[in-house]
């Protein structure tokens, strides 16, 4: 009796708001992008297992079966426009170096020298002629074979039976550049399926570098990709994003390996009161489009829509193609995650780019890279490259949003391991999540998505 | 104290949400026919609904104050429809804003502009009436820096001129012209629940420069609007009545 209406009460006090559904483009109107809601998955309703994000164990498992199959982004190819450009890029104990032929084509490596096991390159990128270990200086050409190998002679044994340093699978695509840790691994496309296709009318070729930095958070590089794949954290902790997205009228779809949603922006959440007048978070989407909010004299609820109908008619004008790209589109964010670690925040305009690294030995911890980009309209200036800064949480503001995103964290990492936490109780808000990890279960249990 | 509202005929613009929806159940808790607009239809006919509760007469009309003409007439009509006017309390705003030169423009056709065509349009009824009374809606930005160089805070500075003068010049036809300025007030759906949300630090910062450390809420305006409009008031015109709880500083003679 008392349960019941004290069950009661909860369910009333925690009722999810009443909302109209958004407007979205049909499947006919999309004219790349399918935008067909996948079925979801029928994922259970289980716990998420906790020992996930702290145990040794279970980190190594993913090294063996998960992070040596999979293709990963290894970075931004504008960064390797000449031959010799090179980016070193880390990934858990790895390092790997992707470097630009003088053909033109695409090659990675180990990032290790042969004789002693130096790194050849620090992370980032650079350019070279060759690649000298800074050590005993062994010297390799960019295709990895040996350049010179100082005393050759005195190594009775000769040099090492390879040619060079070894080489892995490596491609470009969207304007970055994947390798994977798999000899094996099939090709890129088929792997990246079908969110490449979903990805090609964006002008990420356009788009230039805004930000490039890496921050270390105490916390388990899934608990990263999780905080970016549910948008039922922006009432607990983006409050002003209340008034700019719509949190609610979700489209989830899943893949064999990615998923995405796509979240309404330029619009209210129902969480919110209507405002006599428009939100500032709003008035900065309208100002970039080019629309002069004082001069807006529409109910709020129409600023979407009339935000696309102006960026369809002015964008040629503004030296910007929108013309693959559906309206939706042109205000929504359409957010992927490229299993297991790239996180995509995808706008006609700007393109903001997680990957979450895990860390060296520690499943505690992890390295969150943020890359920023932005559509560089026909005959601007194209900006300098920004520095990478690397950072360590709270040393330096990563902007509003970022910043409330990281906040919680290390304590969410800190409560894996209470006793009185039992695992993640996931909503369907957060099927993404689930999915991530069925798809990361798969690849432990070899499972036939492992078999790329 | 006995306001003598009952029975008066009082138009506000503005009327559905905040202060306006304040004023505008006041006013008829105490009697007073209601005359009152805003643009959404569907927010008139709630409002309506609710004022009807308390047994007076209720014209509301869906009205975009910024269309003169259109206005003009919603405004003449509702004076005939109640009866004739003894109170006019024009409070819709254009609210803040720093995007463009429009805001200016903005402002000035619909806080200064809609506030000086609905006194005019009602200035004969308002005369006719004999305890006539207009009481502006003005706000703490006009006498004290506020935030930005907002066409906001200077238009609503023009009312308050505006309704000094004005009161000099209907003040023998027994029509007194009040403005009424409001600090910071909060309320569900107003700027502040947004800023809220939107910009914590100015929030904050805006609530530690009111000395009791509390925002104002649509109600206390209301009763002070009430008090101006009503012939209880009868020796108060010219004067801009400043409710803002302590917020504004500076000392005024």
């Amino acid at each position: 009796m008392s349960t019941d209406s004290s069950k009661e009460a909860l369910y009333a006090a925690s009722a999810t708001p009443k909302y109209k559904k958004v407007r979205r483009v049909t499947p006919a109107e999309s004219p790349v992008t399918p935008v067909d809601k996948t079925p979801d998955p029928e994922l259970g309703h289980a716990p998420i297992a906790k020992e996930r994000y702290t145990s040794a164990q279970f980190m190594q498992l993913e090294w063996e079966r998960m992070w040596t199959k999979v293709w990963l982004l290894g970075g931004w190819e504008r960064d390797l426009a000449e031959p010799g450009d090179y980016v070193a890029t880390h990934l858990g104990k790895e390092s790997v170096l992707i470097v630009r032929q003088r053909d033109g084509s695409l090659k990675a490596f180990y990032n290790v020298c042969l004789h002693r096991g130096n790194r050849l390159r620090p992370e980032g990128t650079g350019s070279g002629d060759s690649f000298k270990c800074q050590y005993h200086h062994w010297e390799y050409d960019l295709d990895g074979s040996f350049l010179r190998i100082p005393d050759l002679d005195t190594f009775v044994q000769g040099p090492p039976p390879c040619k060079g340093i070894r080489s892995l699978p490596c491609e470009a695509w969207g304007g970055f550049v994947w390798f994977s840790l798999n000899p094996e691994a099939g090709p890129l496309s088929e792997y990246l399926d079908p969110v490449d296709k979903h990805l090609a009318p964006y002008n990420f070729a356009k788009m230039a570098m805004t930000r490039d930095i890496t921050v270390e958070w105490d916390c388990n590089w899934k608990a990263s990709v999780d905080a970016f794949n549910e948008s039922y954290h922006v009432q607990g902790i983006h409050p002003q994003l209340m008034w700019y997205l719509h949190d609610l009228d979700l489209q989830i779809d899943t893949y064999e390996r990615h998923n995405r949603y796509l979240i309404p922006f330029g619009t209210l959440s129902p969480r919110v009161r209507k405002p006599n007048t428009i939100p500032d978070p709003i008035k900065v989407i309208m100002k970039a489009a080019g629309m002069d909010p004082a001069d807006y004299d529409e109910p709020i609820e129409n600023i979407r829509r009339d935000v696309q109908k102006w960026k369809r008619k002015h964008g040629a004008a503004q030296g910007k193609d929108y013309s693959g790209l559906n309206d939706d589109q042109l205000t929504d964010d359409y957010h992927y995650l490229i299993f297991p670690n790239v996180t995509l925040n995808t706008h006609a305009d700007d393109l903001m780019l997680f990957r979450q690294r895990p860390h060296e030995t520690d499943p505690n911890r992890m390295y969150y890279d943020i890359w920023t980009f932005e559509l560089i309209a026909d005959g601007a200036p194209w900006p300098d490259r920004p520095r990478h800064q690397h950072v360590q949480h709270g040393d330096k503001s990563i902007g509003l949003v970022l910043d409330q995103d990281a906040h919680n964290l290390p304590g969410v990492q800190a409560g894996m391991h209470s006793a009185g936490f039992d695992g993640l109780w996931l909503g369907q808000q957060e099927l993404r999540i689930r999915h991530f990890h069925k798809v990361l279960d798969d690849y432990l249990a070899g499972g036939p998505t492992a078999q790329t | 104290m006995d306001l003598q509202l009952r029975g008066k005929k009082a138009i506000v613009t503005g009327a559905t949400k905040g202060i306006g929806r304040a004023i505008v159940e006041l006013l008829a808790s105490e009697g007073a026919d209601i005359g009152f607009c805003a643009r959404s239809e569907d927010e008139v006919e709630e409002t309506t609904r609710s004022l009807q509760a308390k047994g007076v007469n209720v014209v509301g009309g869906a009205v975009n104050v910024r269309d003169g003409d259109a206005y003009k007439a919603w405004l003449t009509e509702t004076a005939a429809a109640l009866g004739g006017c003894d109170v006019f309390v024009p409070n819709v705003s254009a609210g803040g804003g720093m995007d463009s030169e429009k805001n200016w423009w903005k402002n000035f056709e619909i806080d200064v502009l809609h506030t000086v065509r609905g006194c005019e349009t009602l200035m004969d009824a308002l005369k006719a009436s004999g305890q006539g009374s207009v009481v502006i809606i003005s706000s703490t930005n006009a006498i004290e820096t506020f935030a930005a160089p907002m066409a906001y805070n200077a238009m609503k500075a023009s009312l308050i001129t505006y309704a000094k003068q004005l009161s000099q010049f209907v003040g023998k036809h027994n029509v007194r012209v009040n403005a009424v300025s409001p600090g910071p007030i909060y309320f569900e759906g107003g700027a502040w629940e947004m800023i809220k949300g939107t910009n914590q630090k100015f929030y904050d910062s805006t609530l530690r420069a009111i000395p009791s450390g509390r925002f104002g809420v649509p109600d206390e305006v209301a009763r002070v609007v009430a008090f101006l409009a009503s012939p209880a008031s009868s020796l108060i015109t010219g004067a801009n009545i400043v409710a803002d709880n302590g917020f504004t500083k500076g000392v005024r003679y």
